[in-house]
């Protein structure tokens, strides 16, 4: 009997239908995925489950009743809990008061707090999700976050877990730790969904799983009985693609972007003592597990943050003092890690969004004046060019998906002819078609000439993709390699761990 | 689609305010047949009431438009009362101090004056929250009692006016007054002035690099200092024309309707601007329309004092009811606008 049945669930937002009668079905203590590109309907699926969305069409059967969840709090008093991709979770609180946040318990409001970190711990102990209760959120790594999460559900008794993306923001290790947490909470017969794109997870983790594409189903399939292939194929209707068989690299000697003793922090050594030099025509990359000043770095090289030591060279020019639009008309593009809040203004169109770095210079506008027919019909011409997915110019850039969001930035910075590409984190949070893009297009600008750092905790993603690879681990470059077929994967492991390795600078 | 779904929560709101201006009429005992008749002939029923609106819209529109810039800008501005009031500080000085000049060059010099003090009075808390993150509602607020109570001061000592033992300050040369347009009513031409500005800052927003920078930083500072957008010019700019145009409506105040600086010109038009800003959604068009409603309400209001007897109190308390509708209308009415559409 099956514990969870959506049937021909449709919805429609205004332009857009995101479930075509999708329909999925959950048994009791299953891990099922809910697999497919950015934009296929998974979240809204699961938000409808949920109650933040209310379907238009179909039925919701929990548990043997059909259901119609008005609110998150109608569907979590069922026992169907969710973790957002985006954790909600209150920072300046303790652990203990984000998991009770809104439960009026005996006694409230005056909540018998050793009670409920007593009945936490051991919540944290029986489902392997080490926390302390005591600790503030805003001190917790990311992965702790996510497990502060899950237990926020779990302590609200949910049977049904939903995850979005719950592997996007960690790191292999903590990635592991979560799938034995998985196990855990599939032992003490929990339904769990994972909303997700990447199949090597799926494959290793799920019981079964569903493959949206367009808002409609593909197919569900036990995930014994298939392959990554196979998965792709269903995903992407192609198979997946590898990045292997680059060209040789047309040897240069000039060097785009140097860095020679960067330093950031002196007390607290957010970064100390960089040097490397990115050719032109190289793909640099930065390994290293997350937090561990990829981000300071990126910044100190787009002149966001003011190095205290060292000296930044862009296309051969001393930049130490430079402010960011200088780095700019020098030739810097930066595409950060962070759409959101740094690469986009949500509220504006696509249009205002594709001159964010240039509104000021020719032709986008003469003196002060901005002459919007230009700005249109290079918009146009960039939405042809670079293939984003979207309604029109005057749409909000808020209602694209990830992925097309990341392509107008990389149509914003790539357009004006730069030399150096500054890249961080570049394919985060995108589905495999929009990361295979950004990849691609990466490896093209390598081919024209341009010196390209890539800074990312992807280790795949480096391997995949970089000619030459350092290691940074607190604040630090821990070593430098040649990417190749000779390549030690273990080695690199170790530097990211704090082994000082070797330094190639050939 | 988005504009009807504007306009029929505009009605809703409208209707609703008249509902309950219906429902506090009678509980107070007036004549709700009456009221209406009034209010309405108030506004419509003489070539004086149009004017009347219009006097009271023209400082209303002029407050609006620079609060608007300063909510796009995400400088949360409650500061234009003490604004208008430096504005009206300004023209004085112009007036009392300044030797005589030709008309045109003389009403410049004031409305100079007037935008520059004005702005410099928003400016200091745009700079303190620009570069020390001191709240801006709290230091604009506090402002406002300064600027009053400097005017109180100037009013009795500088700019009193000798041959009276009122503190007035002593009246304006005629080449510091705005031409009358619609003799003889109140009308004048500082209306044309709030009209230019308005068109000024629509383009200035909407069309220049100026305003685009200004808009990034009122929707996005992080994304701005990542684009190489300075937050920390835009907010002093931001503050500065904002106050700026506080400071015309205080100019425009004195050249148009008093001609002398005394206290209490303001009857709080510039709280009303915050008001006027939120329901024309920072437009200006959208201030135009709303300064204009706005003032209509209160003509109509003391109509019906006048003629009813009904006290002109309840166009706060109807003021008050349109401000939360208006900034709650999205949540509260969008189950009346799903249901229309669907029907």
């Amino acid at each position: 009997m099956p514990n969870l049945q959506l049937k021909d669930i449709f919805k429609e937002f205004p332009g857009v239908i995101a479930n075509d009668n999708v329909s999925l079905t959950v048994e009791k203590g299953e891990i099922h995925a809910l697999l497919g590109e950015n934009g296929a309907g998974k979240t809204t699926l699961m938000n409808i489950l949920y109650g933040i969305y209310t379907k238009d069409v179909g039925t919701i059967i929990w548990k043997d009743e059909e259901v119609s969840f008005k609110s998150p709090r109608d569907a979590i008093e069922s026992g169907i809990g969710m973790v957002h991709q985006h954790f909600m979770l209150v920072p300046t609180l303790s652990v203990a008061q984000n998991i009770t946040l809104g439960i009026k318990d005996k006694g409230y409001p005056f909540n018998n707090r050793k009670k409920v970190v007593k009945d936490i711990t051991e919540l944290s102990k029986k489902y392997g999700l080490q926390v302390d209760p005591t600790q503030l959120i805003s001190k917790l790594s990311v992965g702790a976050r996510q497990r502060v999460e899950i237990l926020k559900s779990l302590y609200r008794n949910a049977e049904l877990l939903i995850l979005d993306e719950p592997t996007a923001v960690l790191t292999p290790q903590e990635t592991d730790n979560f799938f034995e947490i998985l196990k855990k909470l599939k032992k003490e017969g929990h339904s769990v969904i994972i909303i997700t794109h990447r199949i090597p997870e799926v494959i290793k983790i799920t019981d079964k799983v569903t493959i949206l594409k367009d808002g409609k189903n593909v197919a569900t399939v036990k995930t014994s009985e298939t392959n990554e292939n196979e998965l792709s194929n269903y995903m992407i209707g192609r198979s997946l693609k590898t990045f292997s068989s680059r060209e040789e690299v047309i040897e240069s000697e000039d060097n785009g972007l140097v860095l020679e003793h960067v330093g950031l922090n002196k007390k607290l050594k957010t970064l100390t003592d960089i040097s490397f030099q990115v050719k032109k025509g190289e793909i640099f990359g930065i390994a290293g597990v997350d937090g561990n000043g990829q981000k300071e770095l990126a910044e100190v090289i787009a002149g966001i943050r003011k190095p205290d030591s060292g000296t930044i060279l862009i296309a051969g020019k001393n930049m130490n003092r430079a402010s960011f639009k200088t780095r700019k008309k020098a030739g810097l593009a930066y595409i950060t890690d962070d759409r959101h809040h740094e690469g986009l203004v949500l509220d504006m169109n696509v249009t205002e969004n594709m001159i964010l770095k240039d509104y000021d210079q020719e032709p986008f506008s003469k003196k002060s004046i901005i002459n919007y027919n230009v700005v249109r019909e290079k918009t146009e011409q960039r939405i042809k060019d670079y293939d984003i997915k979207t309604p029109g110019v005057k749409t909000p850039i808020r209602l694209l998906s990830g992925g097309n969001q990341q392509k107008v930035i990389i149509a914003r910075e790539l357009a004006v002819g730069p030399s150096v590409v500054l890249a961080c984190q570049p394919t985060r949070g995108l589905d495999i078609g929009a990361t295979e893009f950004v990849r691609q297009i990466l490896i093209n600008k390598r081919n024209e000439g341009l010196s390209i750092l890539l800074i990312s905790a992807d280790l795949e993603e480096i391997v995949s993709i970089c000619d030459r690879i350092a290691v940074i681990f607190e604040g630090r470059i821990v070593g430098i390699v040649k990417n190749g077929a000779d390549l030690d994967l273990n080695k690199i492991g170790l530097m990211m761990a704090g082994h000082i390795g070797e330094t190639v600078n050939s | 689609m988005k504009y009807t779904k504007e306009l029929v929560s505009t009605l809703i709101i409208i209707l609703i305010t008249f509902l309950l201006a219906a429902v506090l009429i009678i509980v107070a005992k007036y004549d709700p047949g009456m009221a209406l008749q009034s209010f309405f002939y108030g506004i419509f029923g003489s070539l004086h009431g149009f004017a009347e609106i219009m006097v009271r819209a023209t400082p209303l529109i002029l407050a609006g438009l620079g609060v608007s810039v300063a909510f796009s800008t995400g400088f949360f501005n409650i500061g234009a009362e003490g604004q208008l009031y430096m504005g009206a500080i300004a023209i004085t000085f112009v007036g009392v101090f300044l030797p005589p000049m030709p008309p045109m060059l003389h009403i410049a010099v004031a409305i100079l004056a007037g935008f520059l003090l004005g702005g410099i009075w928003a400016v200091i808390p745009g700079f303190l929250k620009a570069k020390y993150g001191v709240s801006e509602i709290i230091t604009t607020i506090m402002f406002n009692y300064i600027a009053i109570n400097i005017v109180g001061i100037l009013v009795r000592t500088v700019l009193k006016n000798t041959e009276s033992a009122l503190p007035y300050s002593p009246v304006m040369p005629k080449s510091l007054s705005f031409p009358l347009l619609l003799y003889p009513t109140r009308l004048h031409g500082g209306l044309i002035l709030a009209l230019a500005c308005a068109v000024l800052i629509y383009i200035i927003m909407k069309k220049t690099t100026i305003g685009y920078e200004l808009r990034v930083v009122g929707f996005n500072k992080r994304a701005g200092t990542c684009s190489g957008i300075s937050v920390y010019k835009n907010i002093v700019l931001a503050s500065l024309i904002s106050g700026g145009l506080a400071g015309l409506a205080g100019v425009s105040e004195i050249a148009g309707v008093h001609h002398r600086l005394l206290e209490g010109i303001s009857p709080g038009y510039g709280y009303i601007a915050i008001i006027v800003a939120l329901m024309g959604r920072n437009h200006p068009m959208g201030v135009i329309i709303s300064a204009i409603g706005l003032s209509a309400l209160q003509v109509g209001a003391n109509s019906m004092q006048r003629q009813a007897g009904i006290p002109t109190s309840i166009t706060s308390v109807l003021m008050g009811v349109i401000v939360l509708l208006a900034l709650g209308k999205n949540i509260m009415f969008s189950g009346i606008l799903k249901k229309m559409r669907i029907k």
